[in-house]
């Protein structure tokens, strides 16, 4: 068995060992046997250990190089060349030609042929690095230092003589051999998902609710709770009060984005009314938020919010809801696991507030219905009358008909005309309040115009009627007229109302909608996580398994020896 | 893993040189006049076809030749490519190739014979380097004997590659469109690829056996001035 020996200790050659062949090969190139074939050799020659072709394997290999080598021993003097071996070598001649380069590159043949030559030898410190160029006419080969620092390779390979250290000049210890290439620093889930898994805000161990401001810290491992848990001494399994410990408000900016006070929402919803897409200017006006951050507030508040900034101008009737729904997503966190939580619990309440709004919306048509089948029997006022035909036609049909109504009351007498632009507002309100008063029964929510209404109508009632010298019948034409084109207007506002209350209703069902695919969304992301996670052991179990199996078989071809069998008589 | 060649399935290689550069032979060898014009050179199919004009007026101001040589030499050198251009695009063999590559040329004063293996499933092979390693070995100093050799290399492996072409085309319609080529009848194009896998198996080894080295072994010969017009007047008869 042929080993290399480096022996540190520098002593003459013994003169008594002259049938040992001692060649010399650069110090890097030490990790060279004549058994094995190393990580250098599979790495610079990865076509003969890649499995890809017949022709390399790394029997054939180490044929090729065990052949270069003896060949370039039989006269170490003499460089070898390509053409002398490549005669003599079965095998496409580049691939020859790359092993032989990979040879004289690592000074595994040629090298006391290049030392010889060369005229560049210095006798001085000790070589770490040899350089053969052969790309030039002449090799020239640099030494940065002395011969006897190389390794003295053992006897020729096949000699069956063992061999004893040979003597070395100079150390040559320590000899790094860079194996050419650097598998790249192990990288670890934390290190690559950190930062995502840092975003999320802190959550409580116990309730499960984001602890925004300062929580409680177990000391002796990892697990915070928040405040409300402190206090109502939810500590979980086995821990003690004293065994935690508070920790302030943490850096407050990142969570800065998705605190939305009431105020703030309400200066966003303006702003975005009086700028509409122009988000630029809506973010200017806040100091804190960004543009991103507005638009997904905006997103997140019930589409009714849009719909119904606009009725803040007419009355509470949106603003209500929207004050409601807009004071509901400012707890939500920005923690994924607990929007859950608060989700349902938010949905719960809008589904206990649509209900409300249900009931008012339910109790629109049926007061309609009603007021239909009542008036059915009224047949004596002729308002009332109006009243039902205007109920059982469309409401632009409606609308035709009082507008057909005025003009004719107008063209008949130019009086009336002075007459409603004269005393409209006293006599309108005076003959008026009958109708108003069972229309305010189909007006529930509208607090403000019903205020509006009553307050005009208080200071209007004491006004007394003047203009007794107008005729009696010009007169009733006249109030029946301004009868019909107060009817007319209410019902206008009544179908802007309704209007509005239909907006609001299939902005608020499409928003539950939108809420319920999100859940499944999310429900479907989870379990994929979970499937993802069990195929990966599965996938880890197989190729441990196979790894098992095909370690055997691959020792023997890696070390290439050419048959299983063979390898028993090399051993001998 | 007795024939693990046979398990070996390779998908088929679209036409190209196999080589580093994918570059066309061509050969030119004009008459005009009594006046003769032969050269050999390789070509990049990808220049594009307007350098070809102007590579044959260069040519023919360089040499001094007559203008009517620009024609020819362009004509000539556009048939070449056109005929590799057709190729393209179409299989080549699939599974080991493993060719025998000779050399037998004559450069000015240099006379060569040579014989080696050349695997055309390389795509990195160079002639070139090839044809530098083997002059500075041989230690041969005129500077056309490199690129003759290369020439000689891509000239027969273009060869073989349309060859294989042809072949592939022809198992292709044999077997009534089975794709899978198998090493067998890629052999049969091949002399030497049956012989692989009895050489690059388990009981053979890679190393010749002696007697078959000088057979491998190139052959260069320096001849005087008078053999070389004894040979020159010799192919100039072959030719005609």
């Amino acid at each position: 068995m042929e080993l290399t020996q480096r022996d540190p200790s520098s002593k003459p050659l013994r003169p008594d060992e002259p049938e040992l062949d001692l060649y010399t090969i650069p110090s890097q190139s030490s990790w060279f046997l004549w058994d094995e074939i190393h990580d250098t050799e599979r790495t610079e020659l990865r076509d003969f250990f890649d499995g890809s072709s017949f022709t390399r394997t790394p029997k054939v290999y180490r044929e090729y190089r065990d052949f270069i080598i003896n060949k370039y021993r039989e006269e170490p003097t003499r460089r070898l060349t390509f053409t002398d071996v490549r005669k003599s070598l079965v095998g496409d001649i580049s691939l020859l030609h790359k092993v032989f380069k990979f040879l004289e590159k690592w000074g595994l043949i040629n090298f006391s042929a290049n030392l010889g030559n060369s005229s560049n030898v210095s006798s001085s410190s000790s070589s770490s690095l040899v350089v053969v160029e052969d790309e030039e006419d002449k090799a020239r080969v640099k030494v940065e230092g002395t011969i006897p620092n190389a390794v003295r390779v053992g006897a020729s390979p096949n000699s069956p003589k063992p061999i004893s250290a040979p003597p070395i000049v100079g150390d040559s210890s320590g000899n790094a051999v860079e194996s050419g290439f650097k598998l790249p620093p192990l990288a670890s889930y934390s290190d690559v998902f950190g930062d995502l898994v840092k975003q999320k805000g802190l959550v409580c161990g116990n309730c499960g609710g984001n602890c925004d401001s300062s929580h409680y810290k177990y000391t002796k491992g990892e697990f915070i709770i928040c405040i409300n848990c402190f206090k109502n001494q939810n500590y979980g399994e086995n821990r003690s009060m004293d065994e935690f410990k508070q920790i302030g408000h943490v850096e407050n900016s990142s969570n800065q984005g998705a605190t939305w006070t009431e105020a703030e929402t309400l200066l966003l919803l303006e702003s975005v009314m009086k700028h509409g897409d122009d988000w630029e200017l809506v973010a200017q006006n806040f100091q804190n938020k960004s543009k991103l951050d507005c638009i997904a507030k905006l997103i997140e508040l019930p589409f009714g919010e849009l719909m119904l900034g606009s009725s803040h101008r007419y009355g509470n009737f949106g603003g209500l809801n929207g004050n409601k729904n807009g004071a509901n997503p400012i707890q939500l966190s920005s923690s994924e696991l607990h929007e859950s939580l608060k989700i349902e619990g938010q949905s719960q309440e809008q589904i206990n507030e649509k209900e409300q709004n249900g009931d008012a919306v339910d109790e629109c048509p049926p007061s309609k219905k009603q007021r239909i089948t009542s008036l059915s029997d009224a047949g004596g006022s002729l308002m009332k009358q109006v009243a039902l035909i205007s109920t059982m036609v469309g409401p632009e049909i409606t609308a035709a008909a009082a507008e057909a109504a005025v003009t004719a009351l107008c063209d008949e007498n130019s009086l009336p005309r002075e007459t409603f632009d004269v005393d409209e507002d006293h006599i309108s309100n005076g003959i008026c309040s009958p109708t108003t008063s069972f229309e305010q029964e189909r007006v529930l929510q509208d607090e403000d115009s019903k205020l509006k209404e009553t307050s005009t109508q208080s200071e209007t009632q004491d006004t007394s009627l003047k203009s007794d010298d107008i005729p009696l019948a010009v007169r009733i034409r006249a109030s029946i007229g301004t009868a019909l084109g107060t009817a007319a207007a209410r019902s206008k506002l009544l179908a802007d109302q309704e209007d509005r209350e239909i907006e609001n209703l299939v902005a608020i069902i499409i928003e539950t909608q939108m809420k319920k695919l999100h859940q499944k969304i999310k429900h479907f992301d989870d379990l994929e996580l979970i499937m993802e996670k069990e195929y990966t052991e599965i996938e880890d179990l197989k190729d441990s398994l196979l790894a098992e199996r095909i370690e055997v078989l691959q020792r023997a071809v890696n070390a290439g020896i050419s048959r299983w069998r063979d390898h028993f008589a090399v051993k001998s | 893993m007795k024939a693990p060649a046979l398990s070996f399935f390779k998908a088929p290689v679209k036409f190209r040189m196999p080589t580093s550069a994918n570059l066309v032979p061509i050969r030119l060898d004009i008459e005009i006049d009594g006046q003769r014009f032969k050269d050999a050179f390789t070509w990049n199919p990808s220049d594009p076809d307007s350098e070809v004009v102007l590579f044959a007026k260069r040519t023919v101001k360089d040499l001094k030749l007559p203008p009517a040589f620009i024609t020819q030499i362009a004509s000539s050198i556009q048939t070449q490519l056109a005929e590799f251009r057709s190729y393209e695009g179409q299989d080549m063999y699939s599974g080991e190739k493993i060719v025998p590559i000779k050399l037998d040329l004559r450069v000015n004063h240099t006379l060569i014979k040579d014989q080696f293996l050349w695997d055309m499933n390389n795509f990195e092979s160079d002639p070139e380097e090839f044809a530098r390693t083997f002059c500075k070995d041989l230690g041969i100093e005129d500077p056309e004997v490199g690129p003759a050799i290369a020439f000689a290399i891509r000239e027969q492996l273009y060869e073989i590659a349309t060859q294989s072409v042809a072949s592939a085309r022809e198992s292709r319609i044999s077997k009534k469109g089975r794709r899978g080529t198998e090493h067998a009848t890629s052999s049969k194009s091949s002399g030497s690829a049956l012989d692989l896998v009895k050489l690059f198996g388990y009981r053979s080894s890679v190393v010749r056996k002696r007697k078959d080295w000088d057979v491998y072994e190139p052959i260069v010969d320096h001849l005087s001035n008078e053999e070389v017009d004894a040979l020159e007047a010799r192919e100039d008869r072959n030719i005609r």
